[in-house]
Formats: C-alpha cells, sequence, structure tokens
C-alpha cells in the first residue's frame, strides 16, 4: 500500500538530509507508530506520504515512493488526498468552520461530492469518529480531545485508505489523548483504515499501534512489531526514548530471573505477568520477528 | 509564601466562575503540580498568582503583596512565569535579547547582565545560540531559550505551565531535571503538567483541578492513587500505580517499577520463581 524505495530527501536550502535510505513497506490495514527523538526525520516521513514532499515543501529527492502504486513525485497532493487523509498537532490550525457538521462538509464540497451524498458522507464519518452527538455544537466549545476528533472525521469523510497523524495528542489531556487512539482503533479494525502516527506518548503507541518504527538522524533504525520493539528497552533508552513504565519493571523482573516472556503492552498484559510470577503460572508470550538496520 | 484565600473568578460579569472559591497555601521551597483536564482552570489560577488577572472575590498575597493592588511588575519580581507556547513569550531577535530583555527592565548594571546571562545559557545548553534567531531554533530549543529568560531574573518563585509539552523524552527529562536543580536551591516550583509520569517522578504535592475547584490536594504519591477523583478530572494514575492496585493493598505504597520490582520480588512464592 505505502513503498518507500531507497528513500532520502534535504529541504531547500539544507545540506543535510532530513531522511536518508529509507526501505519500507507499510500494507494495508496496519497501525504503525513512529517514535524518536527531535528532528530524526518523522514528520519529513510523514509528509511524504501525504505528498506535501515534494510538492509543498521543495528539496533533493531520492528514490521513489509508491502510495496506492502512485508515484508521489509524478502525483499532486490533490490527488494524493483522495487516498490519504492527514491530521495535525494543533487542531485549532486546522479547524476552519463554526460549526462541525460544517467543518466535515467543508472537505467534501471541495471534493466536489453531490449535494446529494453529502448529508450520507457526513453522517458517516460523525459515526465513524464516534462524535455524532457533536454535530451542531460550536467548535470553538469543544475540549481539545473533541476537537482533534473532528479534524479526524473531516479527513475520514473523504474515505481514505491510510490516516497519518503527527502528534495529533500533544495538546491533549489524558482523556482527549485516548479518546483520539481509542477512535483510530476503531477506524483501523471496524473499516480497515491503514493508520500511521507519529507520537512522543509511548505508552499509547505501545498500547495501540501492531508495529513500530523508531527513527533517529533521518533513519529508521528499528522496525517490526512492537512487542519485538520493546525487547531493544536498552537501546531506546540509549536514544533517549522514553520505554513505558511497565517495561521497565519488567525488565527487572526478568534480570531478577522471575520473568523470561516477552514484554507487556498494556496493564492488562503487565497484570498477566505479575500474576504469572506471583502464581507461578509463567504465562509466556510469542516474540515475533524484528528487523534492526 | 503563596496565600490564596476564598478566591472565584470569572472573566466578566455574566460569565460562569472559572474559579471557584478557591484556599491554598503554598510554602517556600515545595515543589508542586497542579493538574486537571483542559479547561479545568489551572492556566487561569496560574495567572492569577503573578497577577496578569486579578481576584474577583477572595486574595492571592504573594510574599505578602496583594495581587489585587501591588503592579503587576513588581510581582514578577518574585514570580517567574514560563508560558505554555514559547512562542507566546518570545520576541526578540536573538537568544541573547531575549535572555536579557527582563534583565534591563529591572534596571541591574550592564557587566552583572552579561554574567548572567552567559551562565543561564550555559545552564540551559544554549551558549553556542546566542547569537541566532529563537525562530529559527527548534520547538524544545525555543522552550529553553523561554525558560532562560525566566531564570534570569532569579526569582524565588516559578511557575511553569507544561513546560514538558512537544518536547522529545530526552528534552524533556532535561528540563526537568534543570527545575529540579532549582527546586534543591530553594525556589519553589508550581507546574501544570498533563503527564502523570513527570508528575509522579519530580512532584511531592499534587492539586487536581476540576472545574474549577480544588478536588485533591496532597502527597503526589496519594493523590495519583485517587482513581475516582483523576477519572473525574480526565486524568489516569500512572502505569505502575494502575498495575499496582489490580493486586488490593499488596502494592499499597508503590509508585515507581524499582518499588513495585522489589515488593514482588519479596513476596513471590517460591513455587512461582523460576530458578
Amino acid at each position: 500500500m505505502i513503498r518507500f524505495n531507497d528513500v532520502s530527501f534535504s529541504y531547500e536550502n539544507s545540506d543535510e538530509m532530513a531522511v536518508r535510505n529509507i526501505n519500507a513497506h507499510i500494507g494495508r490495514g496496519e497501525f504503525v507508530g513512529i517514535i524518536g527523538p527531535s528532528g530524526a526525520g518523522k514528520s519529513t516521513l510523514l509528509s511524504m506520504i501525504n505528498g506535501v514532499i515534494p510538492h509543498f515543501y521543495k528539496g533533493d529527492f531520492y528514490g521513489e515512493v509508491l502510495v496506492c502504486g502512485r508515484d508521489t513525485v509524478e502525483s499532486t497532493c490533490g490527488k494524493l488526498s483522495h487516498h490519504v487523509g492527514s491530521v495535525f498537532q494543533d487542531p485549532e490550525s486546522q479547524i476552519v468552520s463554526t460549526v462541525v457538521e460544517d467543518e466535515i462538509a467543508f472537505g467534501l464540497e471541495n471534493f466536489n461530492i453531490p449535494a446529494g451524498e453529502i448529508e450520507a458522507r457526513l453522517a458517516e464519518a460523525l459515526r465513524m469518529a464516534g462524535i455524532e452527538h457533536l454535530r451542531h455544537e460550536s467548535t470553538a466549545a469543544l475540549s481539545g480531545g473533541q476537537k482533534q476528533r473532528v479534524t479526524i472525521a473531516a479527513a475520514i469523510a473523504l474515505r481514505p485508505e491510510i490516516l497519518v497523524l503527527d502528534e495529533p495528542t500533544s495538546q491533549l489531556d489524558p482523556r482527549g489523548s485516548r479518546q483520539v487512539f481509542t477512535t483510530l482503533r476503531q477506524l483501523n479494525r471496524e473499516y480497515g483504515i491503514t493508520i500511521i502516527i507519529v507520537e512522543q506518548k509511548v505508552m499509547l503507541l505501545s498500547e495501540f499501534c501492531s508495529r513500530l518504527m523508531v527513527m533517529e538522524k533521518g533513519r529508521i533504525i528499528m522496525d517490526g512489531p512492537t512487542r519485538s520493539v520493546l525487547e531493544h528497552n536498552d537501546r531506546l533508552l540509549e536514544l533517549g526514548i522514553n520505554c513505558p513504565r511497565i517495561v521497565t519493571l519488567t525488565k527487572l523482573l526478568k534480570n531478577a530471573s522471575l520473568w523470561s516472556g516477552g514484554y507487556p503492552v498494556d496493564v492488562d498484559e503487565a497484570e498477566t505477568v505479575v500474576r504469572g510470577i506471583m502464581e507461578g503460572t509463567h504465562d509466556q508470550y510469542q516474540e515475533p520477528e524484528l528487523s534492526i538496520q | 509564601m503563596i496565600s490564596i484565600r476564598n478566591l472565584s473568578y470569572r472573566y466578566n460579569k455574566k460569565a460562569p466562575l472559572v474559579l471557584d472559591n478557591i484556599s491554598l497555601e503554598i510554602g517556600r521551597g515545595e515543589f508542586v503540580a497542579l493538574v486537571g483536564q483542559n479547561g479545568a482552570g489551572k492556566t487561569t489560577l496560574l495567572k492569577q498568582l503573578n497577577g496578569l488577572l486579578k481576584p474577583s472575590s477572595g486574595s492571592v498575597t504573594i510574599n505578602g503583596l496583594d495581587t489585587a493592588t501591588v503592579k503587576t511588575s513588581e510581582l514578577a519580581c518574585h514570580i517567574g512565569f514560563l508560558f505554555q507556547n514559547p512562542d507566546h513569550q518570545i520576541f526578540c531577535g536573538t537568544v541573547y535579547d531575549e535572555i536579557r530583555f527582563g534583565l534591563v527592565n529591572t534596571r541591574r548594571q550592564q557587566e552583572l547582565i552579561d554574567g548572567r546571562i552567559r551562565r543561564i545559557a550555559g545552564l540551559l545548553g544554549l551558549e553556542g545560540m546566542l547569537d541566532r534567531n529563537p525562530f529559527t531554533l527548534s520547538k524544545g530549543e525555543r522552550q529553553r531559550v523561554a525558560l532562560a529568560s525566566v531564570l534570569a531574573l532569579e526569582t524565588e518563585i516559578l511557575v511553569l505551565d507544561e513546560p514538558t509539552t512537544g518536547q522529545d523524552y530526552k528534552e524533556c527529562v532535561e528540563i526537568m531535571e534543570i527545575v529540579k536543580s532549582l527546586n534543591q536551591q530553594g525556589k519553589t516550583i508550581i507546574m501544570v503538567s498533563h503527564d502523570m509520569e513527570v508528575v509522579v517522578d519530580y512532584c511531592e504535592r499534587t492539586i487536581v483541578l476540576h472545574n474549577g475547584r480544588v478536588l485533591e490536594d496532597d502527597d503526589t504519591g496519594i493523590v495519583l492513587r485517587k482513581t475516582e477523583s483523576l477519572g473525574m478530572a480526565g486524568l489516569e494514575p500512572p502505569q505502575i500505580i494502575q498495575l499496582a492496585q489490580r493486586f488490593g493493598p499488596l502494592f499499597q505504597d508503590v509508585i515507581s517499577p524499582e518499588d513495585m520490582a522489589r515488593a514482588i520480588i519479596s513476596c513471590a512464592v517460591p513455587g512461582g520463581v523460576r530458578a
């Protein structure tokens, strides 16, 4: 569905590569989290999927990016937006309408969707994002989490197969952040939308994503199923990436030879680990494959 | 040091109360977290401390100065304020001038000022950037520039509105370690944060604000176990406390992964321990 073939890119007026030698394939229906320090190239990678690079940000582009079979360099942002929806950090800077339903209809009108069809698409997007009750609300009166779900609804109204999100929860409180991730999980599981999200909250990434990519200095340095990336928590800490506290705990239990199984991704699984040790049942997780470059 | 008595506030006469009868005492050298969901009144309460907003009723006194009558500029000698978004705070053409700005306004001697700017820049890892334009720096660097300009004033009290937002983990730890060392030097810290891991790692006392009222106010370890209040305020306990709570009273004092591991090791039944 998305393929990076030996991709490197440097922004105009910069002699440094923002991303280098990227080779990756993301399949239909994946839920991918991208994590890494500031300046690692995470946002650059996302901008190559929705075509913002090279169509808005210019620079030197090497290799090729294929999205739904189309070469992004030969396509346009407009054409790509039929396949890829984008959500950014700050919902305030993305919302243009004063009423929720207008915000969602805005994109549909721009896409020349026939007036008769707009109502159905609007209702569908509200339902999919779990915000039917907000339809007639003023956008200004919404909480941060609600606003961000409105921007997600506006993006999915255009029926993209792929949704890319750049730190969508950084302005949100814990409840709002969890609401956003829960909505994304639903879109991914029930509607098969491929999700690619850049995020600093490693606890939420671990819990919700099936695959993690770790970036540093423009490269993808780890890429694999979430649980197997967490196996390399020492390396993550070296890179200045936080680990979920339950992973730190499990590491200590491993060091004490109390646990030899896999790492838990959420509190439920951590409970299983601890009960396993306390009760001696010791269920082990499967350790899937991981590629380290 | 900070005394808030029956403070209520509304933005105008027809608006609802944003702060509703708040009373708090914060002593010298405390490290306090102020938590709650977006819209709970946290930033409004912070702005009452430095006189940017004045009480509709009740009073706020800082080192004995009543914010209702004292000039904001005088309060600024006692309280430093770091805004949530550094871009709302930064406006000078170079990092040097940005750090210098507040000092010039306090009419100090030129040599003293220069020395202090360089010392603070060093503390925050900005020494190589003094001639740069702040807006060419990364968000994390801009946040440190804003913090430097606040620290330059050497106030006894520091008020920080989500100082770690938008930072990666490494930058977050760097900023919090600086704040921690300032606290150890005796400064009083009041910090708004949405990151319960940061709160549990650094803040001794936690105040939960909900709908303009104080819902909880106690030692951080105690407050972060009050699942019901936290849920009401749109928060959730840190992972380790959530996990510990699933085992009833067994791990009731556990806060960190290290605490939890020690407790498990000491009570794991022999049959359950893998050789």
